[in-house]
């Protein structure tokens, strides 16, 4: 019995219907596969990418100069230098992160007591030039900046679970 | 800079015989009475100058008279008004309800706790425990009289019989 | 002594002494904020109430006397409820800021919320704030984080003698503070910053600059007075790079020397070391212009300089002269280097004029006592001293042996404000000053017609006498010295001779003076002192981190011999305007933190400390440059491999040298009292050395008083002139014009130059004859 139906499903090519059936149904199914780049994936609000210094909405730069991402920093990628500003307040005269040292673990992030350095979402980044890598103060702040939306909203999303 | 100003010799008197109660180095002791002497001579405040006459008579460090002045509720630091109303806001008081007796004041004198009416007629002082807690609510007049389980009527009584001796 | 439990382990104490000692003895913690071994009780944090056996409640362990078979317990529920309660009140107050607060990280209030705090505070209401006073440039205030401990207070109450800050208010609007906004006036004042244990007082000079984690912790030796105060240096950056900056210094308790304090000059120095002062590598002047070389250029071009002038003129014609807060080790190699090219110029005694017998001086001017035991005198004379700026350390214990009872006694010129009790305070002129030591003497001798001086000294068991910076720079300084020798022998007293700079007594050690090799051993022919080095001018010097627009007593002869010379060479970290005008090589060495090196203290104590970063550029350890430049001059032993070999070789020379004794006899020399005005000298605590004078934050509270020239009021009257008004000095040629101020402190027919500070820069010959005159334009 088992040969005979063997043989029937040979003849008939069952395998092979089998097989063109799923191709079918992924054929006229719903597409999943993206166009990467043109398209991409959705990412989650927790995504760790390219870093970012963030600013409060009237403009004034958030980081205190505390050095809490600076002792964490596994990879001891952060440098800062700070002094009291003119006003009195605590703020940094350099924070620089080393990108070819940052691994993404995104401690610093934990640390920072008032959300100043962030991950923002962005990965796609690349440098030309040998200490491009060194990202300056204000390079993070640019990045902050053109991220900010996506940033707060980000946050916002994650609010609870932090 | 504030003035200078010198003790009254009558007052220095009257310091100097508190003096001679405590040991000849022990002249902090007197702080007390000078603060309440000069005080009174003063109308009823102290401006710094003082409390620096005070400090330079006794021989103390200025700082030493000033935590003593700063720390009591009975010298003022500012100029007061004729008739100083202390309304003790301490626990006692408080559980017994100086709150409604603080409001009434305050809407009757059209002042807030602090403050001195404009027509320099009444200071209304928030103060620390009067030590008759077994009449609390109760407030202290001009540093002389005290009246104590207060009601609102008890203190509207209090403030007429005030404004009719402030009339003569 | 007996014995008490404290949590079932059995601890030993001694009456009257209270159970956090005895913990604290034991290794036992509790915690505490207001507690401090050196202050006073105060029992007004709570935070170290514990548990006693049969006390109903719990109690403050800094207030409650251990008793014999007390049974004490640290950690029981009820302790650990009553210091988590007090913790929670504590913390209703303060606020969270600790991101950007200078003491996160090393913080006792924050240790301990760590261990008693509660994650989540209970307290919603709104929190208490405190405006911020200022209180001067040194000491920064966050008055909000104030808890209250009072150890500020108590500081400058019962330590410090300042009591300008005080707690006023009540309740919740209590506040520590200075009531009416005062500047806080302490050579001290530092010590409230280790003290506050929040970060409501903090240092401005760092504020904000690093983190406690941040930085690595080095032992050191404070470089700017004789007491050799133990210091922590804290340094911040990699290990072998020019990034590692000192951040700060912190006492290092050391109860014999500074106990847990720290004057404020050491404490901020450090700023002088930043690099914008500094020399980056060493330079020479060619054809008027200054080129910066390597070393070898630099060092071959001095040797090659130096063997020219001793081989066409005369190997006396070079002489040097060395800061005494040098290291020993540069101070022997440079006497060596000195001596072994065939001269005996060298000298490091830069306020001195007088230098009569000092082949009969002791190995070098000390005390004959330990510091520490300043606290158990009974009588104190200070004789030409301003102990509580020159040494602000030996003046705490002054002041603490007034408290005990002591009697304090004075004899001086310039009538120093002091924060004891001055018995007797004779106010002398310069010339009057031998006079009144002399009355002491007689009336010692006598027994009629006592001094009350001669009395209290004769009377007290254990007494000392102080000189000062006054005595020694006096232009009868042997004759001062030698009557106070004199008095010391009479009444038994002690006597300690504070020197200037860090290392006066290893200067005297290594043979840095003119008529002594290292050792003591005595030099077969006598060269040239301080004074006369320059007075007969050289053709060759060699300056030792030394200003001498600044530095010296006869600043205007020694530019004047500087000028003219044909070769000068400074070793120094800086360069000043001075040095530009008349070195021909700039050697820049290191700093106290960039060098291994050795400081002997008043007391004779032998104190070595390591470099606590590498010489920042070029810069290079002083005792390596003189060591190669030993070598490059050809001379034979100079191949030492590290700091401690000189060190040793000295030592061991030490042990093998007869070490001279006092010999200083009373000889009485004609005191001719000059006609006119007599000159007085001083140095601001904050302007003593080279490093010093370039710390922003210390210069910053020089007081007016330094920035002008002082008179008396009658000599004003006299001159015709007011406050502020200028006047004008001429002295040996030099003449400048500079503000008076009427100064109380200062006796009538006398002026008193401030030196070492701009005003008065290359200004002063010794005790030359001085004019004064009204300057020439009036506001």
């Amino acid at each position: 019995m088992k040969r005979l139906i063997k043989t029937v499903k040979s003849f008939t090519l069952w395998e092979l219907f089998q097989g063109l059936f799923v191709t079918g149904r992924a054929f006229f199914g719903k597409k999943i596969t993206i166009q990467y780049p043109e398209e991409e994936t959705p990412i989650s609000p927790r995504f760790r990418g390219m870093l970012a210094l963030r600013r409060y909405p009237n403009g004034e730069e958030r980081c205190i100069a505390c050095k809490l991402c600076e002792a964490v920093c596994p990879a001891a990628a952060i440098t800062i230098e700070s002094e009291e500003r003119e006003d009195g307040s605590r703020r940094t005269t350099k924070y620089e992160i080393d990108a070819f040292k940052c691994i993404n673990c995104g401690f610093c992030e934990e640390a920072c007591p008032v959300d100043s350095i962030v991950l923002t979402p962005e990965m796609h980044y690349h440098i030309e030039n040998r200490g491009d890598n060194i990202l300056t103060k204000e390079k993070l702040l640019a990045i902050g900046d053109l991220y900010e939306e996506r940033l707060a909203a980000d946050r916002a999303a994650d609010e609870k679970y932090r | 800079m504030t003035e200078a100003v010198t003790i009254a010799p009558e007052t220095q008197a009257e310091i100097d015989r508190w003096l001679k109660k405590y040991p000849t180095d022990r002249k902090q002791s007197a702080v007390l009475q000078a603060l309440m002497f000069v005080q009174r001579d003063n109308g009823g405040w102290l401006s710094e100058a003082h409390l620096n006459a005070i400090a330079d008579y006794l021989e103390l460090p200025r700082i030493a008279v000033y935590e003593v002045a700063t720390f009591y509720d009975m010298y003022d630091l500012k100029p007061v008004g004729k008739n100083k109303i202390d309304v003790c806001t301490n626990i006692s008081c408080k559980l017994c309800g100086c709150d409604k007796i603080v409001s009434h004041l305050e809407k009757r004198l059209g002042i807030k706790i602090g403050e001195t009416t404009s027509d320099g007629r009444y200071t209304l002082k928030g103060v620390e425990c009067l030590a008759a807690c077994v009449g609390a609510p109760m407030m202290q007049i001009n540093d002389l009289e005290y009246h104590e389980k207060l009601t609102p009527e008890k203190v509207d009584a209090i403030l007429d019989r005030l404004e009719k001796e402030g009339d003569k | 002594m007996f014995t008490i439990e404290i949590n079932g382990k059995s601890v030993e104490a001694n009456d009257g002494q209270m159970v956090i000692d005895a913990a604290d003895a034991a290794g036992i913690y509790i915690p505490r904020f207001c507690y401090h071994k050196k202050l006073s009780v105060a029992a007004n944090c709570r935070m170290c109430l514990v548990e006693v056996e049969k006390m109903g409640k719990p109690v403050p362990a800094c207030a409650t006397p251990a008793v014999s078979g007390m049974k004490v317990f640290t950690q029981s529920q009820k302790a650990l409820d009553a210091q988590k309660a007090v913790m929670e009140f504590l913390l209703i107050n303060h606020p969270l800021d600790c991101p950007i607060c200078d003491q996160g990280g090393e913080c006792e209030l924050q240790d301990l919320a760590l261990c008693y705090g509660e994650d989540v505070g209970r307290y919603t209401e709104g929190k208490r704030a405190v405006a911020d006073e200022d209180i001067g440039p040194l000491v920064a205030t966050e008055m909000t984080r104030c808890i209250h401990c009072t150890r500020c207070v108590r500081f400058g109450t019962e330590i410090a003698g300042f009591r300008e800050l005080g707690m006023t208010g009540r309740g919740e609007k209590s506040r520590i503070g200075t009531y009416v906004k005062h500047f806080m006036q302490s050579e001290v004042s530092g010590n409230i910053i280790d003290l506050c244990p929040v970060g409501a007082l903090t240092s401005k000079p760092y504020r904000f600059t690093a983190r406690a984690w941040e930085m690595s912790q080095h032992r050191s030796i404070a470089p700017h007075d004789c007491l050799g105060s133990n210091i922590y240096v804290h340094t911040r950056g990699y290990e072998y790079s020019d990034f590692r900056e000192v951040m700060r210094v912190i006492p290092r308790e050391n109860e014999s020397i500074n106990e847990t304090w720290l004057s404020d000059r050491d404490r901020f120095s450090y700023e002088g070391l930043h690099k914008d002062h500094r020399l980056t590598g060493p330079m020479i002047r060619k054809e008027g212009k200054w080129l910066q070389v390597d070393w070898p250029t630099a060092l071959n071009f001095a040797a090659n300089k130096l063997r020219d002038i001793i081989n066409s003129k005369k190997p006396d014609q070079l002489a040097a002269i060395a800061s005494p807060s040098s290291t020993l080790e540069e101070l022997y190699l440079l006497q060596k280097i000195v001596r072994d090219l065939g001269s005996n110029n060298i000298d490091h005694r830069l306020h001195q004029s007088d230098f009569s017998q000092q082949e009969n001086a002791p190995l070098f001017p000390g005390m004959s006592t330990e510091l520490a035991s300043i606290d158990s005198m009974d009588a104190i004379l200070l004789v030409g001293s301003d102990i509580r700026r020159e040494q602000p350390l030996a003046g705490l214990r002054v002041r603490k042996a007034c408290l005990n009872g002591a009697t304090i006694m004075r004899i001086g010129s310039i009538d120093h404000d002091v924060n004891f009790k001055l018995s007797e305070n004779v106010h002398t002129t310069p010339s009057t000053l031998v006079e009144s030591l002399q009355a002491v003497v007689d009336s010692l001798t006598s027994d009629a017609n006592k001094s009350s001086i001669a009395k209290h000294l004769k009377n007290s068991e254990k007494s000392l006498i102080i000189l000062g910076d006054e005595a020694q720079s006096h232009s009868q300084a042997t004759l001062v010295r030698a009557l106070c020798l004199e008095i010391a022998k009479l009444s038994n007293a002690k006597i300690a001779i504070m020197t200037l700079g860090a290392n006066s007594a290893g200067a005297w050690i290594a043979g840095a003076v003119p008529h002594r090799k290292a050792a003591g051993e005595n030099s077969s022919a006598v060269g040239l002192n301080a004074q006369t080095m320059f007075s007969q001018p050289r053709a060759a010097y060699i300056l030792l981190n030394v200003e001498p627009e600044h530095d010296l007593i006869h600043s205007s002869t020694a530019i004047a011999a500087l000028m003219a010379a044909d070769f000068v060479m400074s070793l120094s970290p800086y360069m000043s305007p001075v040095h530009a005008d008349l070195a021909d090589v700039l050697l820049p060495i290191a700093p106290f933190t960039e060098t291994d090196g050795t400081f002997v203290n008043v007391e004779g104590k032998w104190q070595s400390f390591n470099a606590v970063s590498p010489p920042y550029g070029e810069v290079r350890p002083g005792w390596k440059v003189l060591r190669v430049f030993g070598n490059l001059l050809e001379l034979n032993g100079y191949d030492y491999i590290c700091a401690s070999e000189v060190r040793n070789e000295l030592e061991k020379l030490l042990q093998h040298s007869n070490v001279p004794t006092d010999r200083t006899s009373l000889e009485k020399n004609t005191s001719n009292k000059p006609k006119g005005f007599e000159i007085l000298y001083e140095w601001p605590a904050v302007c003593v050395d080279n490093v010093s004078r370039r710390a922003n934050a210390l210069q910053s509270i020089l007081m007016p008083l330094q920035r002008t020239v002082s008179i008396s009021s009658e000599t004003a009257k006299d001159l015709g002139i007011q406050s502020e008004q200028l006047i004008t000095l001429k002295q040996s040629d030099r003449e400048i014009t500079v503000p008076a101020r009427i100064d109380a402190r200062i006796p009538n027919t006398c002026v008193l130059v401030p030196k070492g500070v701009s005003l008065t820069s290359g200004f002063g010959d010794g005790f030359a004859e001085i004019t004064v005159q009204r300057g020439e334009s009036h506001a």
